[in-house]
């Protein structure tokens, strides 16, 4: 294991140096933003690569925004050829031109030069809370093509020489709605960079560009054989694996299908999507860089969990992610790509996991709760200012694994739980809306001998100005994602809308106008289970339906265990003949 | 009269006596895990021996009493042992603390998900909906029900709950429900530990308030029986207790934290002796690494804190913390990196050196094999160090690192270095400051070891080793100011704010807070009142505390001015500011303190011969892998007087802990026994 290159020492505090950059970038934008989803939910990711584009740092993070982020720097390498100075800032968010995610995440990415050499990147790219297109939020069906979506920037630089180029953020900015409060996240974003530089410079001059650049050499190497150990130890074979978003919001209730081939191979894994669905009308569709981020994602959580924070390009080069052009995992201009975070970003990330659930049976993971959100736009008559907003309140929580029950309350799959809840005080403070309920929702966790963590049940009333709401983040309305080892999936996730006494069922991917008064009800589902229900030991059991997660029904129907109702113990006679009748513990 | 000091660890209670003449002594005693009162009371007894008085004779003669039991709540809290709590919470909202705003597992990477879920203090079938709801303007929308309070008290009577919190929505701004449901609780269930939100956290963000309501609940039972025997025994000795018993029992979290947060106050008091209050306090333990970043004497303060896995959102000294520390293991992750901690050998079995069967390396394990510890003087020989233990500990990451035996606990220390200096550039920038400009203060066993070299490694001028630095965190009680803070909740922007409001809100809070201090025994005219304000664009998230806020009522003049410094402020923290933009006020807060006067210190002798008189002996150490072992003066630190100046490489053995003097550093002993090391 002795390295040649460079001491341990000095390997190991570069390497976590690195890692507390960004930790401190985030800091910085956490504290001086006021986007909800930026300061609240950190939709934010923030890394470093070196000045070739290998990824040299990704702890803290969005998969979907960043993972691929190599692909974004290269671009920006390539189309500023000679022309990079020290000072420069370039915004990207165009999808085709400069592998972002969907408009509204704008990456900000910043060239660090050393004694003249450019030698690092840094980006921090986060999601806006408005990007220009029909209507605020980036998640809303039937846009004609991309540039209907909002504003697509390509490559440009908004600083240079640290000097902010005026115009063009005067061009930028008076094309989003609230050019006031995106300014405010551009700059904290922006500071992030400022404080990258600053330190990433400090450690040049502490150990010299040579033993630094030795270093990152060494990282690569090491996080590489660790990824390869891994997979060396999966049995060679094909896996296969598939998930579904509930439509594309255009041509409506026809669910649009991802289908992986994972193909282990000694140490490497090859992921073919060619069985996917075809690119859609409507705005499912990733672009490359999504699938590749977050397909990554999801083999992360498979590897050693000491990889964590240490994940570098070493761990991208024995994973091969192939994805035809066409397909709604590789669109082509001028396609939609709104919603392609979640749908079918999510999507593909089940897909993966359920693939890798069968090579790797000991690490087994279930998937996470649906995410089940929405943009709001309206006007607040406290203030008579507009707003926006969304939250992931509502999402159900994490799937299980194999050994624990799913995490309570963790944010969705495609987040790993990195983003935040908010709190009912700020946003009823902030924002028109009241809300009536908010808890665990019963019989929404998918049973398995380890059970998916609970939906949620969210109830909110609009008692600002009539409104519109895009459902465009939702899905599980008509899917349900897979559990693992004859782990159950969730329920599906339904909502509703009260209006003057009449409750109608309101549906994923859809735009609705609201009116003041109007009851929003969401009823998510959780997250799947691990391993037969009937295997679950039945104290557990008993203890879920005490604490009303389960009923006494869903006892006896999933997991074959007998409650009485008067006494909530368990009827072990009963319970041993339903469990030996439906053949568990065989 | 006499000042003493107490502070109730893990495993054993220290106490430091300042009499009249500067002296400081100090005792130990060890804690009693099952009634820390007692342990508490062992120690004062030896203590009165020594100044040959009985107890209550002695506790006449103590003007000054602090005993914190900090560790007791928060040991309780991280070992689980603790009350079974039943929560009434707002109809619809009793999922709060579990869903707890997604909040996985801190301190794992996104990418384990191999990790138990969380358990709740409380869990949900001991948590009550209670129908009744309160607007964000303080309007009663839905009036309280109190047959659902009747109803959750037959609940928890039947699950024999020990302690009842209560937590509802918006109850910073109207706590009449609280109150009520508060009452009836306190009427029907006698004997019963009972809080609510509004008199733990008066602030907004039900979150927060309502976790840091529960852990209160959790850890106040344990609490009270603490502090009720404590106060008896002392009754009975005819002793006061500064703090006010029933005021820290009615807000048990107040106890978490406040430990650590005395020793910034020490550090403070150093400084002095050097003439600068900007100072990085670090106190290096067994297992653990606390920082404190002092700024023009100011001592840092935050509400985002993590006990366990519990959110703590009272308002605590900004004390960062690592798992590093003397008995901190070394161990090689699957990507072949030498890691150190936060897995720590603690002090049973120890390192592998006290030779109680610990087989792993730890830091104190390195620093024996470097000679930087002496072998048969540590904590001033009480443990004798096995080396060749050491060195077979040490050879199991060695190994497979491709590594000699010296050169891997150099490594070892090294990486300890680098994590600490890491942590202390994060506190610092995190907060726009560069630690070279600031002088390090040390404490903890481990302190004096480690402290050069992080100087070094961070080129920080000065170094300051205090002769108590074994009892750093008593020693800074001795220097604390007393008191507490307040807070509550406005919640406007600048044109919508009403001022008579927050005038109110300040004169409450200051009778409050003069009334706690005359209850602790400070007269009215000795109380120091400090204003502050949470700020922050309209838009923005989080809060910028804007310090200096004027005393009595404030006018609209005023509050331009408290606005102008919001920008200041601003910037400093963020590199940016944005004056165009409106500001919105979040919470008034109120520090209310007794003047405390500076702690008079005892000078010693001047030295009338040359350092080497307090020569000990030589010792090989290794300073420098290209160099090899070298032969190091190793002086005796009793024998040290004012005046005398060592120069690095050189050793300083006190009898508590072990002042290692690298090449690059001159020591110093100061008038009051300070080693004060400087980069030569």
């Amino acid at each position: 294991m002795a390295s040649s290159r460079v001491d341990p020492m000095t390997l190991s505090t570069v390497w976590h140096s690195l890692q507390s950059i960004c930790r401190e970038m985030r800091h910085v934008v956490d504290r001086t933003s006021q986007n909800y989803l930026i300061a609240q939910l950190h939709d934010i990711s923030i890394g470093i690569w070196d000045g070739t584009g290998k990824t040299v740092a990704i702890p803290i993070g969005l998969s979907t925004q960043y993972l691929g982020g190599k692909l974004s720097v290269e671009y920006v390498l390539n189309k500023f050829k000679g022309n990079l100075h020290p000072g420069d800032v370039i915004l990207v968010n165009d999808p085709y031109k400069g592998y972002c995610c969907h408009l509204p995440d704008w990456g900000f990415y910043r060239p660090i030069f050393y004694k003249g050499d450019l030698l690092f990147f840094t980006m921090c790219r986060a999601h806006q809370m408005d990007t220009g297109g029909s209507f605020p939020g980036g998640y809303f069906p039937n846009a004609y093509d991309i540039h209907a979506e909002g504003m697509c920037i390509p490559g440009i630089k908004v600083m240079e020489g640290d000097r902010e180029r005026e115009d063009v953020m005067e061009l930028i900015l008076n094309n989003v709605r609230w050019p006031q409060g995106v300014r405010i996240d551009n700059y904290a974003q922006i500071a992030s960079l400022r404080v990258c530089e600053q330190r990433v410079t400090a450690l040049l001059d502490k150990y010299g560009k040579e033993t630094v650049q030795a270093c990152l050499a060494e990282m690569f190497d090491r996080t590489e054989r660790t990824v390869r150990n891994t997979i060396e130890r999966i049995p060679d074979g094909t896996y296969y694996g598939e998930a579904a978003t509930d439509d594309d919001g255009t041509e409506l209730d026809v669910p649009v299908w991802v289908r992986c081939k994972l193909t282990v191979r000694g140490d490497t894994i090859e992921v073919d999507f060619a069985e996917s669905d075809k690119q859609r009308k409507g705005y499912v569709n990733c672009v490359y860089n999504t699938t590749f981020s977050v397909t990554l994602s999801a083999l992360f959580m498979f590897m050693d969990p000491a990889l964590g924070e240490y994940h570098n390009e070493g761990s991208l080069r024995p994973v091969t992610i192939l994805a035809p052009p066409g397909s709604v995992v590789n669109a082509q201009y001028p396609a939609t790509v709104g919603a392609s975070p979640v749908n079918m970003g999510h999507q593909i990330i089940e897909s993966v996991v359920m693939a890798m659930s069968q090579a790797m049976p000991e690490r087994a993971i279930a998937c996470w709760g649906k995410r089940y959100g929405h943009y709001i736009f309206g006007t607040d008559p406290r203030t008579n200012e507009r707003y926006v907003v969304t939250t992931f309140d509502m999402d159900g929580g994490a799937g299980a694994v194999r050994g624990f029950d799913g995490y309570e309350g963790a944010t969705p799959i495609g987040t790993l739980g990195e983003v935040n809840k908010g709190n009912v005080e700020e946003v009823e403070m902030r924002f028109p809306w009241q809300c009536q309920r908010w808890e665990f929702a019963e019989d929404t966790c998918g049973a398995g001998k380890w059970r998916g963590a609970a939906g949620i049940h969210w109830q909110y009333e609009n008692i600002g100005s009539d409104a519109g709401m895009a459902t465009g983040s939702s899905d599980g309305e008509r899917v349900r994602a897979a559990g693992a080892l004859g782990g159950e999936p969730a329920p599906n996730s339904r909502a509703f809308l009260t209006r003057q006494g009449e409750t109608t069922r309101i549906n994923s991917h859809r735009l609705y106008q609201l009116k003041t008064g109007d009851v929003i009800h969401k009823i998510s589902g959780g997250g799947a289970g691990v391993g037969e229900p009937a295997e679950r030991d039945p104290e557990l059991v008993r203890r879920d339906v005490i604490n009303e997660f389960i009923t006494i029904e869903k006892a006896r129907d999933a997991y074959k265990v007998v409650i009485d109702p008067e006494t909530l113990q368990i009827d072990r006679e009963q319970t041993s003949k339903l469990r030996t009748a439906s053949g568990a513990g065989k | 009269m006499l000042k003493t000091a107490i502070d109730v660890g893990g495993t054993f209670t220290d106490c430091l006596v300042l009499d009249e003449q500067g002296q400081i002594h100090q005792f130990k005693s060890p804690t009693i895990p099952d009634d820390p009162a007692l342990g508490l009371i062992n120690v004062l007894k030896k203590t009165a021996t020594f100044f040959k008085m009985e107890l209550p004779e002695f506790m006449s003669n103590v003007g000054l009493f602090i005993a914190h039991g900090s560790t007791l709540a928060t040991n309780a809290l991280l070992t689980g042992r603790i009350a079974k709590v039943g929560l009434m919470a707002t109809k619809g909202f009793r999922d709060t603390i579990e869903i707890r705003r997604g909040y996985k597992n801190i301190r794992t990477s996104r990418f384990n998900v191999f990790v138990p879920p969380y358990k709740p203090l409380v869990p949900r079938y001991l948590r009550i909906p209670v129908e009744e709801r309160i607007l964000s303007t303080g309007e009663i929308l839905k009036p309280l029900k109190e047959d659902d309070i009747y109803a959750a008290i037959k609940k928890f009577k039947e699950e024999k709950v020990e302690a009842v919190a209560i937590c509802f929505l918006h109850s910073y701004l109207n706590p009449a429900h609280e109150k009520r449901a508060l009452d009836i609780c306190r009427q029907e269930m006698n004997g019963t530990y009972v809080t609510a939100s509004h008199e733990v956290l008066p602030v907004f963000r039900e979150y927060e308030r309502f976790s840091t309501t529960v852990v209160s609940a959790a850890i106040g039972p344990i609490t009270e029986r603490y502090l009720a025997a404590l106060s008896e025994r002392l009754r009975e000795l005819g002793g006061g207790l500064v703090q006010s018993v029933e005021e820290s029992a009615r807000r048990a979290v107040s106890l978490i934290g406040s430990g650590p947060a005395a020793a910034p106050s020490g550090a403070i008091r150093l400084g002095q002796c050097i003439g600068t209050n900007n100072l990085v306090s670090v106190d290096v333990g067994g297992t653990s690494f606390d920082i404190c970043l002092i700024q023009n004497g100011v001592i840092p303060t935050t509400d985002y804190n993590w006990v366990g896995d519990e959110r703590v959102a009272m308002k605590l000294v900004d004390v960062q913390s690592i798992g590093a520390g003397g008995g901190s293991i070394a161990w090689i992750d699957s990507l072949g990196l030498l890691r150190v901690g936060p897995q720590s050998a603690g002090a049973d079995p120890g390192p592998a050196c006290y030779g109680k069967g610990g087989n792993r390396p730890a830091v104190t394990d390195a620093d024996l094999v470097l000679g930087y510890v002496p072998a048969d003087y540590f904590l001033g020989g009480e443990i004798p160090l096995k080396a060749d233990l050491a060195e077979k500990a040490i050879r199991s990451v060695a190994e497979p690192l491709g590594l000699d035996v010296p050169t891997a606990a150099k490594t070892i220390f090294t990486t300890v270095n680098s994590l600490m200096a890491d942590k202390m550039i994060e506190v610092s920038t995190k907060r726009g400051y560069d630690v070279r400009d600031f002088a390090l203060v040390v404490g903890g066993g481990a302190g004096p070891v480690h402290s050069a070299h992080l100087a070094e490694l961070l080129e920080i001028p000065t170094v300051i080793v205090p002769r108590y630095a074994a009892a750093y965190s008593a020693f800074g009680m001795l220097n604390m100011e007393l008191g507490r803070h307040f807070s509550r909740s406005v919640i406007a922007r600048m044109k919508l704010l009403d001022l008579e409001r927050v005038n109110q809100l300040f004169l409450d809070m200051e009778a409050e807070g003069r009334q706690i201090l005359t209850e602790i025994g400070i007269a009215p005219q000795d109380a120091v009142l400090k204003r502050s304000m949470d700020m922050r664009y309209v838009g923005q998230f989080h809060e910028v505390e804007v310090t200096g806020v004027p005393l009595g009522a404030i006018s609209p003049a005023e509050l331009e001015k408290i606005t102008q410094a919001f920008h200041v402020r601003h910037k400093d923290l963020y590199t940016f500011n944005m004056r165009e933009r409106e500001v919105e006020f979040l919470n008034l807060r109120l520090e209310a303190t007794a003047r405390h006067e500076t702690l008079k210190l005892a000078e010693i002798p001047k030295a009338s011969q040359e350092a080497s008189s307090a020569l000990k002996r030589r010792r090989r150490v290794l300073w420098s892998l290209d160099r090899g072992y070298e032969e190091t003066p190793v002086y005796d630190g009793t024998r040290l007087v004012a005046g005398h100046k060592i120069s690095g490489p050189a050793i300083i053995e006190e009898p508590a802990t072990t002042v290692v003097i690298p090449e690059s550093y001159a020591c110093t002993v100061d008038g009051v026994k300070n080693y004060i090391l400087q980069r030569r």
